[in-house]
This record gives structure tokens, sequence and C-alpha cells, in this order.
């Protein structure tokens, strides 16, 4: 399994470390080189310093070649930018979204791709919790 | 059969880590710089070398060629950063035999190391060889690992086995264009289409060194293996 991860924060570094400890073929994209050293002494997968948006960054990472691209950077708008690259241009068979602002869910309406708002999964499970009690 | 031993030479400890854990099947020791991994190559007689491209201190080429001085006979790949493959291109001519392109999948990364200790262990059974079609093989082999005069003597043999069978003249016409003798690889091209006027590799050889740009370019080593470059 060939997994791009864009964003190499909390989200992002956990899932590297776990998914190239199960054995898949990581690599992580960041801007930042200190957040590349987020990531756990053991991680085998590759490491990308680039602006994700810039398509030469994402032919370095050979995004192409990717079964799934998951996409956690702290940006909605750059988030929905390379999601409809990965889907429309490379038609990545899965891609996978961090959504910050839940008002802006409504962007991957149209595409196909899974998107997950942090803020409503929180309010969800407290609300749940709360009832229960 | 022993596990082949492979020594990793790169700085980045995530593609240690990498390759270690993919070449499971294999013994593997890691350098993180040039000067480590050349201390571990004179110490010790490994089958397969993965050298990165980029090294702190000494470079990858730098070690390339300091390996090769060591024994000529190293087999090196060489790990390649995106934008200087064409540099790895480079490196090959100083004798890596391979390269692979950052980054890599584990299934790559097995492909290439099996496919070259295939070959290598091809090598190791010359001693096997005894019909016409096991040299000219061979010599084949020799030739995509850049060993000219040991294709030669293969060939030799070859010739001395089955006199009637064009495919050894027409790899004899080639090795001599690698030594620019042009004229005497024609010979060789007509030795070949004389024993078998329908040999195609040998006619196009032949049309190729006759035309006026001439160029090596579209070699025909004939026989289903073509050349791999």
């Amino acid at each position: 399994m060939y997994v791009v991860i864009i964003g190499c924060g909390r989200a992002g570094s956990s899932l590297a470390n776990l998914l190239s400890q199960q054995g898949s073929d990581v690599v992580v994209i960041d801007k930042e080189p200190e957040a590349l050293q987020e990531l756990a002494p053991e991680y085998s997968g590759f490491k990308v310093k680039g602006d994700a948006t810039e398509i030469e960054v994402l032919k370095e990472a050979k995004l192409d070649k990717a079964d799934v691209v998951v996409i956690t950077t702290d940006n909605d708008n750059v988030n929905a930018m390379i999601a409809q690259i990965a889907k429309n241009l490379y038609a990545i068979p899965q891609v996978l979204v961090r959504v910050i602002d839940p008002a802006k869910e409504i962007i991957y309406n149209d595409l196909d791709v899974y998107s997950i708002s942090t803020t409503n999964l929180l309010v969800d499970k407290f609300s749940r919790q709360i009832k229960n009690n | 059969m022993s596990k082949e031993n492979i020594l990793v030479i790169d700085d980045e400890k995530n593609i240690r880590n990498n390759l270690t854990k993919c070449l499971t099947d294999y013994e593997v020791e890691t350098a993180v710089n040039g000067e480590e991994g050349l201390k571990k190559f004179r110490e010790k007689e490994y089958d397969l070398v993965l050298l990165d491209m980029k090294l702190p201190g000494i470079g990858g080429i730098d070690v390339l060629a300091e390996i090769k001085e060591v024994d000529p006979g190293a087999i090196v790949i060489m790990i390649t950063g995106y934008g200087s493959v064409e540099t790895a291109v480079k490196t090959m001519k100083l004798g890596a035999v391979d390269y692979l392109s950052k980054p890599f999948t584990c299934d790559e990364i097995l492909e290439v190391v099996e496919s070259v200790v295939k070959r290598k262990q091809a090598e190791m059974s010359e001693d096997e060889l005894s019909t016409y079609d096991e040299f000219v093989d061979y010599a084949k082999n020799c030739i995509v690992d850049r060993q000219f005069s040991k294709a030669l003597k293969y060939l030799q043999k070859a010739v001395s086995l089955d006199t009637s069978n064009p495919e050894a003249f027409n790899l004899m016409g080639i090795l001599l264009e690698m030594e620019n003798d042009v004229l005497e690889a024609q010979k060789k091209y007509r030795a070949a289409l004389s024993l078998d006027p329908t040999y195609k590799p040998a006619q196009e050889n032949l049309d190729r060194t006759t035309q006026r740009d001439y160029s090596k370019e579209g070699m025909n080593f004939g026989g289903k293996q073509n050349k791999k470059d």
C-alpha cells in the first residue's frame, strides 16, 4: 500500500508512524522541516519537504503511484485544493481529508473523497456522552 | 545457500530503516556516511551495496569511485532523490549497476535487488557453461556489465562450439564497435550474414554502420534478450 500523507502535524505524523509500522510504504509531505522531525525514530517511510500545493512537490512524492492520499494540513483551502488535484488530476482511488471549519465541509459534497471534521466529531461524541448521563 | 550481504550507505535514518525492513531475506548492514561505509566495505566482503547519492562529507559519487577502486567487481545500486535521476544515469557509467529513485516501495527494492543477485549468480556458474547458447547468453550478460574483453572470450568459445550460427559473430561485431573499430565490426556482421543471409540483426547492424550518419544508437543484439539499458 503506497500512502502519501500531506501535513505532518500531530495527526499526520502519528498516522504516518502507525502506517509505516504496519508495513505500508509511506511518504509524508510538509513545508516545515521541523514538522518532519515529529516522526518517530523508527519511522521507515520517506519525507518530502515542500509545499504540497506545488505540482513539483507532488511529483517528487510520486503522488501518481499512490493508493491512498491523506490530507491533514491546518488550512481548509489548501486541503480542498490538494484533494481536488489528487482526485481529478491523479485519480487516486482513496482520498481522505481533514476539515477544520465545519462550515467548509460542503466543499467536498461533489467530490468523491472521504472528509472528516474533527470539530463535528467531537461535538457529536460529547453530546451523546451528555445524553447518556 | 547463505544469505547475501548487503551494505546500505545512507545518512537518513528513515531510509536505513526502510531498507532494513524490506530486505529481511538478506543480511543487511548500514552505514550513516561515506566514511563509515568505506571502512565497512574494506573490512568485509559484500554482495551488494546500496549507496545514497547525497551524503554528508564524501559524496555518493566519490564513494562509488572509491568502492570500485577497492573492488572493481563490486555491485553498487545508487539511491537518488527526485531531480537527480540524470546524475544517477551518469553513475552507471562509473560502474553502478542500477539506481532506485526515492521514494520507492518495498516491492521496487526487492525487484531491483533480486534481479542483481540473480545476475551475480549467473556469473558464479560460468564454469558450468557448456552449450553454444549458454556461452552466448553469458557473453550478453558480460556486455550488459560492460566487461567487453570477457564477453569476447566467451563468444570465441561459443563460435568454436557451433561455427554455423550467426549470433556470436553479430555480438562480436558489436564488441568491436564498442572499441570503435567499425571496419572490423562490419567484417563480423558480414560473416554472420554469410552464415545466414536471413539473420536480421546482423543486416540491421551492417546497414547502420554503413549509413552516412553513423551512430551506435540502436545496436541490435539479436535473440530474445535485447540489451537492457
